[in-house]
């Protein structure tokens, strides 16, 4: 298929002569301009989703997808109908055919890219007269790098093959744990494996195949408070295949305990606003470092109008205590053996993935690029990501935050406490899990983030247990909650997920140990008012209770 | 509400929920069994008990395929259940439903696991009572600001009904599908008839669609309804531009109760030439004069069924007017009952009851609408007069009881909707005698006339004829109609008849309309003025030799 997908961009690359032409005085004739650059994205994904709720199936289904992203750019790398507002303009999107039908490809591929040429024409006319009319912009960058061409055909994916029947049946178990918590009124197990093999052709000669399988378990749960606020959970599962999550002995114990902690937290006290130290556990300090760092340090975002550019000038400087380093490496498929859902071979400009160093020993080394130039980085360092229908720009991959100031788990709490005590404080907090909430990184909007605690303790000074609370959301400003950190475990915990911005949702992880943090904000969770269910759950008879076999029925 | 309800059952007999016959279907029993539950214990203290519970529960399997250029791109099919659940407040009087209609949604386990099923209920009713609380307390303070009450009550009452049906599964043949999808959207390439003209064809494709719907209802009325329905739909759509820019198109198909009634393997390819041929036609057809015409047009059976279902069929569905108007409904003929709506050679009757027409099965059809009141009959116009209007358990003003219209869209609360909708004429004139006097009025007004055989959307003509008074016909393109409106449909039809057309489409809910050709003397027809797009860059690719 690549081969066809190469001889249709040549062929018609090529073809894009001045054969119609806009007409500027009846009769006169002038001749259009010819494409830079194209290139043809395609992604040809198969998929299978089930989702199960209370212990029955809700859907399970199958998918066969192959969706071609049209790049066209005119003008030249200097300045192209891409430039700032006018990203989109160079992509049109557009199924392809299931099977290898040439013709029908080819075809196809013609009509996606005559609109695209129409489309980054009128952008490029829009971009030329906006560039006379603006001010001077802050950073003159060209809109295109210039890069060596790669040829790597690597093996197809296999089809794909889940045992269906068998994962219906465990994940009726899974969910079936939530029958007996009649107080959590919500919950879902869901699974999602993709075998996917991904083609990049371009006229400047890359010409990639890479394969990419991925499979996901996830279960989530919501519980309210008597007082109306609504608390969730979540568990991920992840790994390259079905076949190689974990056993359903490990999940169906992680769902009990996400289970039972969750209805703990339904009666745990609300805590009231805060400003002291906190630990964070090693999965909420990769939450927060991808959040907090990670986006800010796409390239993309130190330039335009629109962007805060909270970095961008600090290059050489340091934005973190002097024993942290962090690092972005797409290439690592695997963390002290967990899989990580950041791990890819070419991006999806078809630039070979990179190991970026971002920070050294606490100074700003360099940013995550694509093909968009920044000031002082003219090249691609292979982080060009998007979701298929999306322009590529830079995003995360695996970020693996590392410490050279690592103690054990247990000194690490000795200090919150000593840190509390000196502040003042009857006690620190201890966040062991975060969910990712958004990042704002906007000019117009304040330089604010939120991430979501889900379960967060008290660590008392005085030796008192650890006590759960609820309702408690971290404020604050990036560079502040950074330069706080005092010091970390040795023990890095992975987080998965998949992350959603600009370019679309794909999929990254990020690896952190526990850190101390001296001062964290903190304020109370904007919670609803509605009120628990008021009947309680349908009974379960005997007959209804057990969901270890799977259900009939129509 | 008890009490209410025998007043209304004297011959039914039993009348408590619990005497209701237990149902051999495990779904309808355990959706009874939650009602029970909650009719018993749904109630914030101090506050209001539902008087009405209703529970739905739609089972919906639907299969996709489109080929394009002559191959395969997408085929997906899923299976899937939700339950609705509606609660209201209050009383038939005033109670708290809106005029869109309030309802809770939740996915409901497609394995049947009767205790997840109960469960979704349950989730459902509480937020459909909490969602009720609120919205009959807002709503009373709001019709406190009007001066006059509303012209109808909220809701009326309708008889416990119990009709169980055989469910309804989806059948097609996939593979052989496919395999036809892929050759008719390919023929372009491959036909001799269209060889010449196929670097003009921008696009090819073939589709079809299936959606097979299984729809359990339970009240506390005592209702209890199992109906199932079915529709399958395939089609061609191909097009490209004419050289002057002008976007160019045909998209028909066939539309049927079961796979087996679509249309033949044959049949769809000679569409699919018949298309292409009449494609290309539209490119070399001159563009229609750049003056206006006011005149005759004869519209086929095809055309006039689109025209009634705009025009008419919406405006005698009768809807909730809006809060704080003393309006009998909401569209056109809100204020038209027993005037002349339609000439008086016309009469339209609405009847879900006829299952057939001609041979062909009416998707339209059915017994016993989706809030369980049977159906009949009902005489919308009668010699061009409105003598009724469609109604579900929604009242209007000088309706105040269902006739057997309220019909739910997927996951949606139930509104007036029609079924078999017939229109005739008391005195038809054959087609001969049609296409005889259109030619008559031309040679009598001394210039062309037009004749339209089919819309696209919007009511605009796709192939339209200039008709010269000796009956010679030119295709022409780039029309639109004007003043085609209901003045042009109560005063402005001269004659009726040829062979009825049946319209039929799965739509939100299933449809089918049966009209003649109609012809109207006055419809204004004039040039479009749309931008043109530019014509490709560069040429396609070459098709292949063979």
């Amino acid at each position: 298929m690549a081969t066809e997908l190469h001889r249709a961009l040549a062929e018609l690359g090529t073809a894009i002569e001045p054969v119609a032409s806009s007409v500027a005085k009846v009769g006169e004739k002038i001749p259009l301009q010819k494409p830079y650059f194209i290139s043809y994205s395609v992604a040809d994904a198969e998929s299978v989703t089930i989702t199960s709720q209370y212990g029955a199936i809700m859907n399970s289904s199958e998918s066969h997808e192959r969706t071609a992203d049209v790049q066209v750019r005119l003008g030249s790398p200097a300045q192209d109908n891409t430039h700032d507002a006018h990203r989109t303009s160079a992509l049109t999107t557009l199924a392809l055919p299931l099977t290898d039908d040439r013709a029908a490809i080819e075809r196809t591929l013609w009509y996606a890219t005559n609109r695209g040429y129409g489309k980054a024409l009128d952008a490029l006319e829009k971009v030329k007269t906006e560039q006379q009319v603006r001010a001077r912009e802050e950073d003159s960058s060209p809109d295109f790098t210039e890069e060596r061409p790669q040829v790597d055909i690597l093996a197809e994916e296999p089809p794909l093959t889940v045992d269906r029947s068998a994962w219906e049946s465990r994940l009726r178990e899974i969910s079936g744990v939530f029958r007996q918590y009649p107080n959590i009124f919500y919950d879902t197990a869901v699974l999602q494996a993709t075998h996917e093999t991904d083609y990049f052709v371009s006229s400047d000669g890359t010409k990639v195949a890479a394969p990419n399988h991925v499979a996901r378990l996830i279960v989530a749960a919501r519980t309210r408070a008597s007082d109306g606020m609504d608390m969730f959970r979540d568990e991920t599962f992840e790994a390259d295949s079905a076949g190689h999550l974990p056993d359903q002995a490990e999940v169906m114990a992680k769902t009990q305990a996400m289970a039972k902690g969750l209805n703990d937290l339904r009666t745990a006290p609300i805590t009231e606003p805060y400003n002291g130290p906190a630990i964070l556990s090693g999965r909420a300090a990769a939450v927060f470092f991808h959040e907090v760092l990670g986006h800010r340090l796409e390239g993309q975002r130190q330039r335009g109008d629109e962007e805060g550019e909270t970095f961008t000038k600090l290059l050489g400087k340091p934005i973190l205590p002097d024993f942290l380093s962090v690092a972005d490496d797409p290439t690592l498929t695997q963390y002290n053996g967990y899989p990580l859902s950041g791990h890819y071979l070419f991006d999806d400009e078809g630039q070979p993935a990179q190991r970026v160093q971002l920070v050294q020993d606490g100074v700003l080394q360099t940013f995550l690029m694509s093909r968009l130039p920044i000031a002082g980085f003219a090249n691609s360092n292979g982080h060009g990501r998007a979701e298929t229908g999306k322009m590529p720009t830079g995003r995360q991959g695996n970020l693996i935050v590392t410490s050279t100031k690592a103690v054990s788990d247990a000194k690490l709490r000795q200090m919150l406490k000593e840190a509390a005590r000196k502040q003042g404080k009857t006690y620190g907090l201890y966040f062991e899990d975060i969910s990712s909430g958004f990042a704002v990184t906007t000019r117009r909007s304040p330089q604010a983030f939120q991430v979501i605690p889900l379960v967060v303790y008290r660590v008392y000074v005085d030796g008192r247990p650890d006590e759960l609370v609820r309702g408690v959301s971290i404020v604050g400003t990036p560079q502040a909650a950074l330069r706080s950190i005092v010091a970390t475990d040795d023990q890095p915990q992975i987080f998965n997920g998949l992350c959603g911005a600009e370019s679309g949702t794909i999929p990254v992880s990020a690896v952190a140990p526990a850190m101390l943090v001296s001062q964290i904000e903190t304020q109370r969770q904007a919670q609803g008012t509605a009120r628990p269910p008021i009947v309680p759950p349908p009974p379960l008879d005997d007959a209804t209770n057990t969901t270890s076999s799977p259900k009939g029925g129509r | 509400m008890k009490l209410r309800a025998l007043l209304l059952l004297p011959i039914l007999g039993s009348l408590a929920l619990a005497e209701v016959p237990q149902p051999a279907d495990p779904i309808l029993s355990a959706m009874q069994q939650e009602l029970a539950r909650e009719k018993s214990d749904l109630v914030i203290p101090g506050m209001l008990r539902p008087y009405f519970i209703q529970y739905r529960l739609e089972d919906i399997h639907t299969y996709d395929a489109i080929a394009s250029y002559g191959a395969l791109t997408r085929e997906s099919e899923s299976h899937q259940r939700v339950v609705r659940v509606e609660v209201r407040i209050g009383s038939e009087t005033s109670d708290s439903s809106s005029a869109r209609g309030d309802g809770s949604l939740e996915l409901a386990p497609a394995d049947g696991d009767p205790a997840a099923l109960r469960y979704a209920l349950w989730s459902a009713t509480d937020d459909a009572y909490k969602n009720a609380l609120r919205a009959y307390a807002t709503k009373q303070a709001t019709l406190k600001t009007f001066q006059s009450a509303p012209t109808a009550n909220d809701f009326s009452l309708a008889k416990a009904v119990t009709l169980v049906e055989p469910l309804v599964t989806l059948s097609i043949d996939r593979d052989d599908w496919k395999h036809r999808l892929i050759e008719a959207s390919g023929l372009f390439a491959t036909s001799p008839e269209t060889r010449s003209f196929a670097e003009a064809l921008q696009y090819s494709s073939a589709s079809i669609s299936a959606l097979v719907v299984n729809r359990y209802t339970v009240n506390t009325d005592g209702t209890m309804l199992r109906h199932g329905y079915s529709g399958y739909t395939e089609g061609v759509n191909i097009g490209g531009q004419a050289d002057d820019g002008m976007n160019l198109s045909r998209s028909n198909g066939s539309v049927a109760t079961t796979a087996a009634g679509l249309e033949s393997d044959a049949a769809l390819n000679k569409r699919v030439i018949d298309d292409l041929i009449s494609f290309n036609e539209l490119r070399h057809a001159p563009v229609v004069d750049a003056e206006d015409y006011h005149g005759p047009v004869l519209f086929s059976g095809d055309a006039s069924a689109e025209v009634f279902d705009r025009l008419f069929v919406p405006n005698v569905e009768a809807d909730r007017p809006d809060i704080g108007t003393s309006a009998r409904t909401q569209g056109a003929y809100q204020s038209s009952y027993r005037t002349p709506i339609l000439p008086t050679f016309l009469s339209v009757v609405d009847d879900p009851t006829l299952r057939t027409f001609e041979g062909h099965a009416l998707l339209g059809a059915y017994k016993v609408d989706d809030e369980g009141v049977p159906v009949e009959p009902v005489d919308i116009v009668v010699h061009g007069k409105l003598m009724n209007y469609l109604v579900g358990r929604q009242p209007v003003k000088d309706f105040p009881e269902s006739n057997g219209h309220g019909r739910t869209a997927l996951g949606q609360s139930a509104h007036s909707r029609a079924g078999v909708v017939i229109i005739k004429s008391s005195d038809p004139l054959s087609a001969e005698a049609l296409r005889a006097k259109l030619l008559a009025l031309a040679k009598e007004q001394g210039r062309d006339v037009y004749s339209v055989e089919t819309l696209s959307g919007e009511l605009a003509p796709r192939l339209l004829y200039r008709v010269t008074p000796d009956g010679k016909r030119t295709l022409v393109r780039g029309a639109v109609f004007d003043e085609l409106d209901q003045r042009a449909i109560r005063s402005g039809i001269l004659a009726a008849g040829g062979k009825p057309y049946i319209a039929q489409k799965v739509g939100t809910v299933p449809e089918t309309t049966i009209a003649p050709e109609l012809l109207f003397a006055d419809i204004t027809v004039k040039r479009a003025n749309e931008e043109q797009q530019k014509v490709p860059y560069y040429p396609p690719p070459e098709l292949p030799k063979d």
